[in-house]
C-alpha cells in the first residue's frame, strides 16, 4: 500500500500487522480448505475451548465449537465433491458488523477456509469477544502457525473513506456487513475490475408457529428456545424474528400461553435498558402515526407485542429490537407472503416442518427466504448464509 | 381556550390535589382539541388507547415520545397561523425536531416564564447580561433551543447586553460598558451552563482577569452533561464562579424547546420546581407505572400551554427523581425533583450539550 506510513497511524491491528495487507498481492492464495487452514483452526478451537475466559461467552464457545475440525471437515468434504480445482480468489477485505460481536470470525472462517489472504477491519466498539478470540489467534499464530502469519490480520480504525478506498483498491473480493447505510457507503468506494463482492445489508426475520402443535409442547422449552433466537441477541441479529405468525386451530390459547412463558423468561433473566422502553414506545406511535392500527397487548415494557396488523411488507419498515413483535394471525402460509420480500432472511419453525415453509416460498416465487430452522437454531453457525454458500462463493474454480 | 385562570395565581400555589384536579380537566380538553386537529395524533393516541372518562390526574393523559417530533412535522392550527418554528439542537446529521407555534401558544409561553421567574428574582423587571454570542438570536425565522431560551427570558429584562462576540470570544468592552450602567444595583445573568464555565470563567482564568457580577442572579440552563463528563459539579462550578465573579445567586433550570415557558427552576435548597403550567412525571421503565418519590424514572412532561402542536404530555429521554410534592422548604407548592442526566445511549439532543460536543 502506497499510504503505508500515511494510514499507520490510524489502523490498529489485533492480529498481524501492515505486512499483511501490503504484500498481499504476492502472497499465493491457498487451496480451499487445505490442510494449514484446517489445522490452524482446530488449533484456535482448542486453545478457546481450554480458555476459561473464554468459556464465559457462550458465543465464542459456539464458533469455537463450529472451527473443530471434524465440523470444518464436513464442510470440506461438500467442497471436495467437486472434481475441480478450488482456490482462494485473492486478498479479502471484510467490514464486519457492529451489532453482532463474534460476526467477524465467521466471515473470516469461510474467507480462510476458500483460501483467501484475509484482513478484517473490527467494530470500534471495544467487545471483550472480539478481544479473546484475538488473544487466542496470536497465541495460535505463534506457537507453530507461522505460515499462516501472511494470511491473516484483524484491524481496527474509525470511520475513515481514505483507509476504505485504499484497501478497496487493492482486494479481489470485499464483504460488508452492517446496516443498509454502511453498504450504500461502501458501494460508492470502487474495487478493481476482476473483484467481487459480498454484501450482508438489513434483514429481516419471522418466526411461523402451528398452534395446535405448539399446545403439545412444553412451553417453558419452547420460550427458551425463542429467547435464544431473540432476548439473547437482544433481537438485534438479522435472524432473530420480529413477527410471529400464528397459524392452525387453537390460535387463541396457544399466543397466550407462547406469550406468558416468555415473558416469564425475560422477566427472570433479561436486564432491559431504560432507553429501550422509550424506543419501543417510538416505534410503536411510529406504526399507528404511518396509518397501521396497532393494538397492544401485555402491559409491561419488557415484551412488547403488536397486535391488529396484517402482514404488510411495510411493517418490517417499524422493527424494533429489544423485546418487539408484530403478532400476526394467518388462515395459512400463504398469507405471509408479504412479509417473504427480498429483506427476510431466516424462517424459525415451531410446529411446522421448515421443508414445507422452504417449498411454499420457493413455489410462489418469494424473494427472500434464505433459510428456515427450528426455533432456537436462528444463530447456529453455517458455511451458508443470506443464500451464499459463503466458502465457495469467497473462492474461484480452475476448470480442467 | 385559554389559560387566563393560571395567569391569575401564584405559578406556585396549588397543592396536589388541586393541581391534579386542574391539570386533568386542561389536559383532557388539549388531547381532545389534538386529537381533532391533528390526524397523526389522533391515529397514535388511538393506537395508545384514550378514554377522557378515566382521565383522573395528569398521569392518565396519553405520553408521546419527545422524538415523534424528528420525524413528523406535528401541528393542530392552520400552518397559516404559525409565526415561528423551533428547532431541537442536533449534532450534524442528526434531525432536529421541529415544534410549531403560533401566537397563542407564544404569547402563553412567554407569560408563563415570566410568571415562573418573577417568583424567583422578584417582579421588577431588571437588566441582563447574556452569556451567549448576539449571532445565536440573528436568525429568526429558525430558532434553536439556545436561541428560544435566550428570546424567551430576554422578556424579563429591562435592557439586554451579550457577554461575547459573534466568535465566542468574551467581549470586555461590552461587559464593561454593561456593568458600568447596572454593576451597582441587582441584574440578571443568563447562559447555557458550559457557555458560562467555558467562555465565562475558563476565559477569565486564562486572562488573569475577575470581574464583579456580585449583584447578579446567574440563570443556567442546558443541562450539566458536558461539565459532569469535565469532572465538575455543580458546586464546583458554583465555588470557581463565586471566586471569579463574586456571583453568590445561581438558579439553574430544567426545560426542553417542547415546552417552551414551562421552565423547572431551581430553588435555594437545589431543587427543580414544577409550577401551575405544568408537571413533571417520573415514570418506571420497566412498565411506565409511576414512580414513588426518591425513584429514579424516566421524565415525562406535561404542560398546559402546547396549543398549536400537540406536545401536551411528552416522554423525554431525560431521568430524573422526584423528591417532594409540596413540602419544600422554600415554601413552593407542587412537586419539587433533581434530574439525573440523560438517558443512556439515546441519541445526544438538546440545549447547549450539542455546542459542547465539538469541543
Amino acid at each position: 500500500m502506497q499510504q503505508d506510513s500515511d494510514f499507520q497511524g490510524r489502523v490498529s491491528f489485533l492480529c498481524g500487522d501492515w505486512q499483511v495487507v501490503a504484500l498481499s498481492g504476492r502472497t499465493p492464495v491457498l487451496p480451499a480448505c487445505s490442510e494449514l487452514v484446517l489445522s490452524f483452526f482446530d488449533a484456535l478451537s482448542h486453545t478457546l475451548m481450554s480458555s476459561r475466559e473464554a468459556r464465559a461467552y457462550p458465543d465464542v464457545v459456539t464458533w469455537a465449537f463450529w472451527i473443530r475440525r471434524a465440523s470444518l471437515e464436513k464442510a470440506a468434504r461438500r467442497i471436495s465433491k467437486d472434481a475441480r480445482i478450488r482456490v482462494g480468489r485473492g486478498f479479502a477485505l471484510h467490514i464486519a458488523p457492529s451489532n453482532v460481536p463474534v460476526n467477524f470470525a465467521v466471515s473470516m472462517t469461510s474467507s480462510l477456509l476458500a483460501g483467501n489472504i484475509t484482513a478484517v477491519r473490527v467494530p470500534s466498539r471495544e467487545f471483550e469477544q472480539v478481544r479473546i478470540i484475538c488473544d487466542a489467534i496470536n497465541s495460535v499464530l505463534g506457537s507453530g502457525f507461522e505460515a499462516m502469519r501472511p494470511y491473516l490480520a484483524v484491524m481496527r480504525y474509525g470511520h475513515d473513506d481514505a483507509i476504505n478506498a485504499s484497501l478497496s483498491s487493492m482486494c479481489d473480493l470485499r464483504v460488508v456487513w452492517g446496516g443498509d447505510a454502511t453498504v450504500a457507503a461502501f458501494r460508492a468506494i470502487a474495487i478493481p475490475p476482476r473483484a467481487i463482492e459480498m454484501d450482508f445489508p438489513d434483514r429481516h426475520s419471522l418466526c411461523v408457529v402451528d398452534s395446535s402443535e405448539y399446545l403439545k409442547m412444553d412451553p417453558s422449552q419452547v420460550a427458551l428456545l425463542f429467547y435464544t433466537d431473540t432476548y439473547y441477541s437482544d433481537q438485534n441479529a438479522c435472524s432473530s424474528p420480529r413477527a410471529v405468525i400464528w397459524l392452525g386451530s387453537g390460535r387463541e390459547e396457544a399466543r397466550e400461553r407462547f406469550y406468558k412463558a416468555l415473558h416469564d423468561l425475560v422477566f427472570k433473566r433479561y436486564a432491559m435498558q431504560p432507553i429501550q422502553a422509550v424506543d419501543k414506545l417510538n416505534a410503536f406511535c411510529e406504526l399507528a402515526a404511518a396509518g397501521f392500527r396497532p393494538l397492544r397487548a401485555g402491559s409491561d415494557n419488557l415484551l412488547w407485542r403488536i397486535e391488529g396488523c396484517r402482514a404488510d411488507a411495510r411493517l418490517m419498515d417499524f422493527k424494533q429490537p429489544g423485546g418487539y413483535f408484530f403478532d400476526i394471525d394467518a388462515s395459512s402460509l400463504e398469507d405471509a407472503l408479504p412479509l417473504m420480500d427480498k429483506r427476510c432472511q431466516t424462517v424459525s419453525c415451531i410446529g411446522v416442518d421448515p421443508a414445507e415453509v422452504a417449498r411454499m416460498a420457493a413455489a410462489h416465487g418469494a424473494r427472500g427466504v434464505d433459510r428456515v430452522v427450528a426455533v432456537g437454531h436462528t444463530m447456529d453457525l453455517s458455511f451458508t448464509w443470506d443464500g451464499f454458500d459463503m466458502i465457495e462463493s469467497m473462492s474461484r474454480i480452475i476448470d480442467a | 381556550m385559554t389559560n387566563d385562570d393560571l395567569f391569575s395565581i401564584n405559578p406556585f400555589s396549588l397543592g396536589s390535589d388541586e393541581k391534579a384536579r386542574i391539570l386533568a380537566s386542561k389536559l383532557r380538553e388539549l388531547t381532545e382539541f389534538h386529537r381533532g386537529h391533528c390526524a397523526a395524533y389522533k391515529d397514535v393516541t388511538d393506537a395508545l388507547g384514550w378514554d377522557p372518562d378515566a382521565v383522573k390526574s395528569q398521569s392518565d393523559i396519553p405520553f408521546i415520545p419527545v422524538r415523534m417530533f424528528k420525524n413528523h412535522e406535528l401541528l393542530s392550527v392552520p400552518r397559516s397561523e404559525i409565526f415561528k418554528t423551533m428547532t431541537s439542537s442536533g449534532t450534524t446529521g442528526q434531525r432536529v425536531s421541529k415544534i410549531f407555534v403560533d401566537r397563542q401558544t407564544g404569547m402563553e409561553q412567554q407569560k408563563a416564564l415570566i410568571r415562573i421567574m418573577s417568583d424567583f428574582v422578584g417582579k421588577k423587571r431588571l437588566p441582563m447580561l447574556i452569556i451567549d454570542s448576539p449571532e445565536v438570536v440573528r436568525n429568526r425565522s429558525m430558532f434553536s433551543a439556545r436561541g428560544a431560551a435566550i428570546l424567551g427570558l430576554r422578556m424579563l429584562a429591562t435592557e439586554a447586553a451579550y457577554a461575547l462576540t459573534p466568535e465566542m470570544e468574551l467581549d470586555l468592552e461590552a461587559v464593561d460598558g454593561f456593568l458600568s450602567r447596572h454593576g451597582d444595583g441587582p441584574f440578571l445573568c443568563f447562559g447555557f451552563t458550559f457557555m458560562v464555565w467555558h467562555h465565562l470563567y475558563e476565559s477569565l482564568r486564562d486572562k488573569g482577569m475577575k470581574l464583579d457580577l456580585s449583584r447578579a442572579h446567574l440563570i443556567t440552563g442546558g443541562g450539566w452533561k458536558k461539565l459532569v463528563s469535565l469532572n465538575i459539579s455543580g458546586k464546583a462550578f458554583r465555588d470557581a464562579i463565586h471566586s471569579s465573579c463574586g456571583i453568590s445567586s445561581f438558579i439553574d433550570h430544567y426545560g426542553m424547546v417542547e415546552q417552551t415557558g414551562c421552565i423547572y427552576a431551581q430553588c435555594p435548597c437545589g431543587h427543580l420546581h414544577a409550577s401551575v403550567f405544568s408537571d413533571v412525571i417520573m415514570r418506571r421503565p420497566q412498565d411506565f407505572s409511576e414512580c414513588a418519590i426518591g425513584e429514579e424514572g424516566i421524565i415525562e412532561v406535561v404542560s398546559v400551554l402546547p396549543h398549536s402542536y400537540p406536545g401536551h404530555a411528552l416522554l423525554t429521554e431525560d431521568q430524573g427523581v422526584l423528591l417532594g410534592e409540596d413540602d419544600c422548604p422554600c415554601g413552593r407548592k407542587g412537586k419539587y425533583f433533581k434530574v439525573t442526566g440523560r438517558l443512556k445511549s439515546a441519541e445526544l439532543r438538546g440545549c447547549s450539550d450539542t455546542y459542547a460536543a465539538g469541543f
